[in-house]
């Protein structure tokens, strides 16, 4: 390529100069000094757009960098208006450069522009890169989506525990047909119908009226406990619902989910009494909703919660929630025994960072999406894989964790660093090992009830 | 990796650590009280606790430096047999009351009997808090809670998380008080023979408030 004598204008005095007379004629459409040679093939922009983008880079016209700072920056990041602005004559007026100071400036100039042609085809292989991967990755979405639909939910009692299903099942459900796959997973052992819904929600509004219209009535000493109970729950769930993924703005009043998750939560406890509304609650409803129409989504609901472990601890039995934690442990200390000792020197015990994580199923400590996928897992696996995922995400952090005390530690864990890696979480819950001494999870976890239910029979002092 | 190393570094020369535990009922504010204390930020929809969460906070008291271990439990009657066993070891207690909801109030009382119960021992220094206090709707004024707090011989303090009035005070009010009684902590460096500034008995910090 050709290069112009405009080279001239890297001296550094004339630019300096230059930039003084910017500063004299800033409404002055486009350098004077530049107005005698024509633009260049590659160097078409205007000068009104040169200038702009000059000033973009050299800052404030009040403070101006040092000129050569500036046609370095420009060369750096903006080859094609750098063009432009070196592709021009020196003034008439100006005495002309020496011939070899020109030969200098002119190779100098050469070499700029290799680098800078390098550097935007560096960038351009990235970006195109980048697109591949991107369109890689919905492709692969949209390819899953297509297997799904097509060929796994038609066909699901005999697919679903394929390899295969397995395999795609643990890369992550597509969000289209993730509420279809929960439900279907999650069954519906209760037999719960969409009239059965409807009949508890009525229920349930009818209460809210009645403590709405006789609020006096509620305050007096009379009322029986399990009505007072009762309405501490309704209270309860008006002040969680707002509290429920803030940060998402949808369930609070006057949110677009505000009233289903008001819905569910307020027919549950009419379904379930016996249980109520427990906190914790709120989040997995809401997680629902986001993937599920309202009356399936209460469906889900109640048979997630109806499962045994989800029923020990939303029913707060003390015993069994010990007993889990104990069995948590066996394989805490078979997969991690340096942290497991670790742990237990400074007193961590696993109900600190359990309760939380068991209780929300991940979806108040892990960001949403990653939650979600491990819900994808949890309704295929069941609870083990609950567990099994505290573990993943303590080998995760073992090193760090090592070195913590135990406030430290506590606060680590009931706050888990924003912006998990979902790969490196799933790779890491992957080499998780779930057996213990050929014992699978479920075997260690009933020889635990069996002990602590001998245990309760032989010092009933010790049952709470 | 620097404040891993840093706080390492302040270990070593803090005096002590002390267990704080916040309690009251649910949606009174405990953990947006924490949020203001630690990191001195205000955000009015904070998720619900669950179980129970943990801040750590260093704070100079006359030079010397206190590590705060502080325990935020989760307010809901049902979870709360969950808690006992957090109560053990408590050096101070911060009981949280919402100013503007009368049953925060009323149920006062259940949770001094909770404290009785499972605090092993009865040095332990505790601090009634009044939260809220920037609301408009009040429904109990200052001497309702401060005659509540003498009944019990607790320290009484009225706060805002949301404008920062009092928070401050408070945790320093507790830590001094804490501080103060023989016997309730153990230097952490006691071999250094570091000692506290003596300091007169019956002052109850009266800037902040507090009785």
């Amino acid at each position: 390529m050709a290069v112009s004598p405009a080279l001239l204008f890297m001296d550094r005095n004339l630019l300096a100069r230059k930039q003084n007379a910017r500063l004299d004629k800033q409404n002055d459409l486009g350098w004077k000094l530049f107005g005698k040679v024509p633009l260049r093939e590659n160097a078409q922009k205007d000068s009104k757009k040169i200038q702009k983008e000059y000033e973009d880079k050299a800052g404030r016209p009040s403070k101006p960098p040092s000129p050569k700072q500036n046609v370095r920056k420009n060369l750096d990041f903006e080859p094609l208006s750098t063009t432009a602005l070196i592709l021009e004559d020196r003034p008439a007026n100006l005495p002309a450069k020496p011939a070899e100071e020109a030969q200098k400036h002119r190779q100098q100039y050469e070499e700029m522009v290799v680098q800078a042609k390098k550097r935007e085809l560096k960038e351009a292989q990235r970006r195109k890169k980048q697109l591949e991967e991107r369109c890689r990755v919905e492709e692969s979405i949209g390819n899953a989506v297509l297997t799904w639909n097509n060929e796994i939910l038609p066909n699901w009692e005999t697919m679903w525990c394929s390899r295969k299903v397995r395999d795609l099942w643990w890369q992550g459900i597509p969000p289209s047909v993730r509420g279809k796959v929960w439900s279907l997973a999650i069954g519906n052992e209760l037999n719960i119908t969409h009239e059965l819904f409807d009949i508890c929600l009525a229920r349930a509004k009818e209460r809210w009226r009645s403590l709405s219209t006789g609020g006096s009535e509620v305050e007096n000493e009379d009322a029986g406990f399990s009505a007072a109970d009762r309405e501490a729950s309704l209270e309860l769930i008006k002040l969680d619902i707002s509290r429920t993924f803030p940060n998402l703005c949808i369930f609070q009043q006057g949110g677009p989910y505000h009233d289903m998750l008001h819905s569910i939560l307020g027919a549950y406890t009419c379904y379930r009494p016996d249980v109520g509304y427990v906190q914790g609650m709120s989040f997995v409803a809401a997680v629902l909703i986001l993937n599920l129409d309202t009356a399936d989504a209460f469906i889900a609901f109640s048979n997630l919660l109806n499962k045994p472990c989800q029923m020990a601890f939303f029913r707060v039995d003390h015993g069994l929630m010990l007993t889990y934690f104990a069995a948590f442990e066996v394989f805490f200390e078979e997969n991690l025994p340096k942290l497991f000792a670790h742990f237990k020197k400074n007193n961590l015990t696993p109900d600190i960072y359990l309760i939380d994580w068991i209780f929300t199923l991940y979806s108040k400590s892990l960001p949403l999406d990653l939650a979600c996928r491990i819900w994808d897992v949890f309704c295929r696996d069941g609870e083990e894989f609950l567990f099994r995922t505290a573990l993943g995400v303590l080998k995760l952090f073992e090193d760090i964790l090592t070195k913590m005390d135990f406030i430290h530690m506590a606060q680590f864990l009931t706050r888990l660093p924003e912006g998990l890696p979902a790969e490196e979480l799933f790779t890491s819950i992957a080499t998780v090992q779930m057996q213990s001494r050929n014992k699978k999870w479920a075997q260690v976890l009933t020889a635990l009830q069996k002990d602590s239910r001998e245990m309760e029979k032989g010092s009933p002092s010790l049952r709470h | 990796m620097g404040s891993e190393q840093s706080s390492v570094r302040m270990d070593e020369d803090v005096l002590t650590t002390l267990k704080i535990l916040i309690i009251g009922e649910s949606g009174v504010g405990k953990s947006s009280l924490l949020l203001r204390f630690t990191v001195d930020t205000f955000d009015p929809e904070l998720a619900a606790t669950i179980g129970v969460d943990f801040k750590v906070k260093t704070i100079s008291m006359d030079g010397n430096k206190v590590k705060l271990a502080i325990w935020n439990t989760a307010g809901q009657e049902r979870l709360r047999t969950l808690t006992p066993r957090y109560y053990r070891s408590a050096q101070g207690v911060i009981l949280l009351y919402d100013v503007t909801r009368r049953d925060t109030f009323v149920i006062l009382n259940n949770w001094l009997n909770e404290l009785e119960t499972y605090c092993a021992r009865n040095d332990i220094v505790n601090m009634l808090l009044g939260n809220t206090v920037d609301k408009e709707n009040r429904e109990f004024d200052r001497n309702k809670g401060l005659k509540f707090a003498r009944k019990h011989s607790m320290f009484f303090v009225e706060a805002s998380a949301k404008t920062c009035d009092g928070v401050q005070c408070a945790f320093e009010e507790l830590v001094e008080k804490i501080i103060q009684t023989p016997g309730l902590w153990e230097s952490e460096t006691q071999s250094k023979g570091v000692k506290l500034s003596h300091r007169e008995e019956g002052h109850g910090g009266a800037a902040c408030g507090s009785y």
